[in-house]
C-alpha cells in the first residue's frame, strides 16, 4: 500500500482527472493511468519503472540489480601539435606537462582521492601499444590526478586521441 | 584561444588547455586561479604563441 497520487486519463477507470489515495504507509506513489512510475518510500529511497530522460538524452535501464557508478570525470583531447580538448565532463583543463604527461584538472573536486582511473591513447606510428599510467612523480589529488601516455621500447610519446575517464 | 603556461619545478614549462565546457561558466583567469599550482607565477598567452612541433617539448622553458 501507499499513498497515491494518480493522473487518470479515465480510458480503464470512467472517470479522468488527478486522484489521491492515503494510508499510514508513509510511502508516496505517483501514477499514471493506475499505473506506479515512480515511488518514494519511508526512507527517501527513490524507484522509477520507467524510462528517466534528463534533457532529450535517455538514460538506459540497465539489467540486474548490481548499483551503478556513473563517471565522475572524463576528457577526450588530442596530444599532438596544437594540444586541444575535443570534449570533457567536469573537467575545468589539463595540463601538458611535456611529451605524454598530463594532469586532468576537475572542476568540481572529487570527495575524496580514492577514486578509480583509466584512460587510453592511439597508438602511434612504429608503436603497437599505448600504456596509460599514473605517474609515479604525483599521487592523485581530490582536485587534479596526472597520468603518462607510455608506449613500449620508445616511451613517453604524444598521442593524437587521449582519454581519461574517473569513477568514484 | 588562450592557453595558460607556468614554469615547472624541473626547469621546464607547464601548459594548462581549459577545456572548453569551463570556459562556458569560467573566465581563463578563474581556472588559472585554480588549476595553477598555489604560488606558482604564471602567464596567459594566444595559443598561436606556442610551437606546434613537439620534438624538442620537453627542452621548452618558461620566460618572464
Amino acid at each position: 500500500m501507499a499513498n497515491t497520487i494518480n493522473a487518470d486519463n479515465g480510458v480503464s477507470s470512467g472517470t479522468a482527472g488527478l486522484k489521491s489515495t492515503s494510508d499510514g504507509t508513509g510511502i508516496l506513489a505517483l501514477q499514471t493511468n493506475g499505473t506506479t512510475a515512480l515511488t518514494v518510500d519511508a526512507s527517501q529511497n527513490t524507484t522509477l519503472a520507467g524510462t528517466l530522460t534528463l534533457g532529450t538524452a535517455t538514460q538506459a535501464v540497465p539489467s540486474g540489480t548490481a548499483p551503478l557508478y556513473a563517471a565522475r570525470a572524463w576528457v577526450n583531447f588530442n596530444g599532438t601539435g596544437t594540444v586541444a580538448i575535443r570534449g570533457s565532463g567536469n573537467v575545468s583543463s589539463i595540463t601538458d606537462n611535456g611529451v605524454g604527461d598530463y594532469t586532468v584538472n576537475f572542476t568540481t573536486a572529487m570527495p575524496d582521492a580514492n577514486y578509480s582511473s583509466t584512460g587510453s591513447a592511439q597508438a602511434v606510428p612504429g608503436s603497437y601499444d599505448a600504456f596509460f599510467q599514473l605517474t609515479s612523480t604525483a599521487n592523485p589529488t581530490s582536485s587534479a590526478c596526472r597520468f603518462l601516455v607510455q608506449f613500449p621500447g620508445t616511451g613517453q610519446r604524444d598521442s593524437a586521441y587521449v582519454s581519461y575517464v574517473a569513477f568514484r | 584561444m588562450k592557453r595558460i603556461i607556468y614554469p615547472t619545478d624541473d626547469g621546464g614549462v607547464a601548459i594548462v588547455i581549459p577545456a572548453p565546457e569551463a570556459l562556458e561558466t569560467m573566465t581563463i583567469e578563474e581556472i588559472a586561479a585554480k588549476d595553477v599550482p598555489s604560488g606558482k607565477p604564471f602567464k596567459i598567452i594566444d595559443t598561436s604563441d606556442i610551437p606546434t612541433d613537439r620534438t624538442f617539448r620537453n627542452a621548452w622553458e618558461y620566460s618572464e
